[in-house]
């Protein structure tokens, strides 16, 4: 058998026309349509206007507004709540490991909307929550209609979806660290909380910077909770890029302008990834 | 150099079988038999369905297939075949009415000019605001279907128990009062809305009013006093506690399961849902017209309708055309449709049937349709314009705002602020 030079590309033809056909055409018609405009049905070039448009447009700052504070109330929240469940997972005294993992990683496999719409039924204004706190005597909470309370049920809802599948991720690290360290501290009379702090994080800070980045990527894009849970409302309140991105295209047919906020959510996304990196990242 | 040939040759090859895939087949096939292809949703592809039972006994060579595909899927399938040019579309699509203008707008040419194959012939069996509504520099680019007069579908229990007669309720005003006589005496809530996600009743107040989102102009008429007049309206019964805050499509049906609103204000497609899913309260229900803004003033509102277009890029377009011409212009078809499946029509002349002065059992012997079809004459058209998606966004804001404490003309004049700078359109001064 003689080696022939274009066998392998034979072997990675149809996964790369796959990739052109759906991901590469689309991803560079999208950044030529983010220049357009549709005037009469024709997709016409209107230069920067697009990108002119959007620091005039009140809605898409309120959007950039809502997302980033659902970015940097929840990422850390998230971050910090699945290290500690991780470390706690860790720990040689618990018992049913496999069980409390299952529970925790859950959520994880669960379908968005399936989950989404679940916790709209919960939240409700008589729904299973506002019932169990009536019931303790305090007030009915406006979970999904308040501008304060909507933004802490998403928190909630995403927080819930993602903490477990972080927590898998810290956990696998986890178990790389060598107990050298922990012994070595142990001699040393350090307590459980410095051992935390100063092993633990430092040693996992690649991988929390992974996570990081995966939340920070995936919080840009939010779409699904805003979407089922309350629709953005209310009155803009917890509309996120990725739902405005969404109206735009689909409901008002402007898809120019949609492929534009497309392009930002890839700017933002590029610089946040380059900050983290930068803040917390090592030189590789 | 002769390898990378065969390279560039198979990419070719691969990339042409990809293309393949996306263009079906077209037209008619040898024998003469058509198949057309339509996309709707719900009660509606059955309607389709039967009526094309009806129109194979002159035209033995015609079928349909009907895809059911949700809403919602419909308008993102069409925009997005659309957007590509006419690409994996049916010959003809369910759309509602208050989506029509945009869809002409975003693409002019997608849609057949249906004056241009006779339909104007059929103008008068219509009624003035459908006509409006399917058509665009005065050709029809839509076939009108069905409609849905506004009305209060009410609990005759609820009623009774709190002592209040329906015919006296002829004002907002007076439906205010029944509705705190209810609510202190049965505890149950006068209406109910999904307060911060949907304004159908404010819609229908705007339509009784005279008005709309818009002007006929285009210009936007939200800050409009009568537009004013009919949120001060919504919150007077928000701030009362007589506006049960239902989640969505479901929430409201299961309001109305459940007896937790002594009313729902809808248009006359409610009535499927109602016979459908409140089953056990048969001969319970009772409907009355929307209370006016002042005493002898338009109770006449509609919400809801839609609307049969044919696609430019259908091989089939006059077959098409000539069975939706049948659909929608012929009495029994849409007589059937109205019994079999309760969509209202909007042709006048099927309002002949027997069906409009029959006594509704469901409905404690009310002839509903009845109270409907005179209804009918007197809707003023909304003027929905190519915006409607954004004004639709723009008013939910402003009444979510105005249930969160906001001044009903502050959250109005803030709402027609952001229109105007969305739409580009002219905001009218009051």
């Amino acid at each position: 058998m003689k080696n022939k030079a274009y066998v392998p590309y034979f072997f990675i033809a149809p996964a790369v026309i796959l990739f052109s056909v759906f991901m590469l055409y689309p991803i560079l018609y999208s950044f030529v349509m983010s220049f357009q405009t549709s005037v009469g049905g024709i997709m016409e070039f209107n230069g920067i206007e697009n990108y002119k448009r959007l620091f005039s447009d009140e809605i898409f700052l309120k959007a950039l507004k809502n997302t980033f504070i659902l970015l940097i109330i929840q990422v850390p929240i998230m971050i910090f709540l699945a290290l500690v469940l991780a470390n706690l997972l860790n720990s040689s005294i618990l018992k049913f490991k496999g069980l409390f993992r299952v529970t925790f990683f859950l959520p994880a496999v669960t379908s968005l909307v399936a989950y989404s719409i679940i916790f709209s039924i919960m939240l409700m204004n008589d729904g299973v929550i506002n019932q169990v706190l009536m019931s303790l005597g305090f007030g009915a909470i406006p979970w999904l209609s308040d501008p304060f309370w909507a933004k802490a049920s998403l928190v909630l809802a995403i927080t819930w979806r993602w903490c477990g599948y972080n927590m898998i991720i810290f956990l696998a690290a986890l178990q790389n660290i060598p107990d050298q360290l922990y012994e070595a501290a142990d001699i040393d009379g350090a307590s459980r909380f410095r051992q935390f702090f100063s092993i633990t994080i430092p040693q996992l800070k690649p991988v929390i910077l992974f996570s990081a980045v995966l939340s920070t990527i995936g919080t840009l894009q939010l779409f699904d909770e805003p979407y089922t849970l309350t629709e953005g409302g209310p009155s803009d309140e917890t509309l996120t890029i990725g739902m405005y991105l969404y109206q735009t295209g689909f409901r008002y047919f402007d898809f120019g302008y949609a492929s534009t906020i497309a392009y930002v959510i890839v700017i933002l996304v590029a610089i946040m990834t380059y900050f983290q990196f930068k803040i917390a990242g090592d030189s590789e | 150099m002769k390898k990378f040939k065969i390279i560039v040759l198979m990419i070719m090859a691969l990339s042409l079988f990809v293309v393949g895939c996306s263009s079906s087949d077209e037209g008619s096939s040898e024998d003469g038999k058509v198949e057309l292809v339509a996309w709707a949703w719900n009660v509606n592809v059955g309607a389709l369905e039967d009526a094309m039972t009806m129109y194979q006994e002159e035209n033995p060579n015609i079928s349909i297939k009907v895809e059911d595909i949700g809403r919602s899927d419909v308008y993102d399938k069409l925009s997005t075949g659309l957007a590509a040019g006419g690409v994996g579309l049916p010959d003809i699509v369910l759309v509602e009415d208050d989506r029509i203008q945009s869809y002409l707008e975003a693409f002019p040419k997608g849609f057949a000019n249906l004056s241009e194959l006779g339909f104007d012939q059929h103008k008068q069996n219509f009624p003035n605001f459908k006509n409006e509504l399917a058509s665009l520099n005065d050709s029809y680019y839509a076939m009108p279907f069905d409609a849905g007069p506004g009305g209060m579908f009410y609990r005759r229990s609820i009623f009774n128990e709190a002592g209040v007669d329906v015919d006296s309720i002829e004002t907002w005003d007076d439906f205010f009062e029944a509705g705190k006589e209810i609510k202190e005496k049965t505890g149950v809530y006068a209406m109910s809305l999904d307060k911060f996600k949907d304004d159908p009743t404010f819609r229908m107040m705007l339509n009784q009013l005279g008005i709309f989102y818009f002007d006929e102009a285009g210009n936007i008429d939200l800050t409009h006093p009568k537009a004013v007049q009919a949120m001060e309206m919504i919150k007077k019964f928000g701030e009362a506690d007589l506006i049960k805050d239902v989640d969505g499509w479901n929430g409201t049906v299961s309001a109305t399961v459940d007896g937790s609103t002594a009313a729902i204000p809808f248009g006359a497609w409610y009535y499927g849902t109602i016979i459908d899913q409140a089953k056990d309260t048969a001969g319970d229900w009772g409907v009355f017209l929307l209370p006016a803004f002042e005493e002898g003033g338009n109770r006449a509102s509609n919400l809801g309708g839609s609307s049969f277009m044919v696609l430019e890029a259908s091989k089939k377009k006059q077959a098409a055309y000539e069975f939706m011409e049948f659909f929608t212009t012929e009495s029994d078809v849409q007589i059937m449709a109205m019994k079999d499946y309760g969509l209202f029509p909007s042709l006048s002349s099927a309002y002949e049937a027997d069906i409009f002065t029959e006594e509704i059992e469901f409905f404690g012997n009310q002839p509903i349709w009845k109270l409907f079809a005179d209804e009918m004459a007197d809707v003023e058209t909304p003027y929905f314009t190519k915006d409607f998606s954004i004004g639709l966004d723009e008013a939910i804001k402003a009444q979510a705002s105005v249930f969160n404490g906001e001044d009903p003309a502050t959250a109005l004049q803030e709402s027609a602020n952001r229109l105007a700078d969305r739409t580009e359109r002219e905001l009218n001064q009051y």
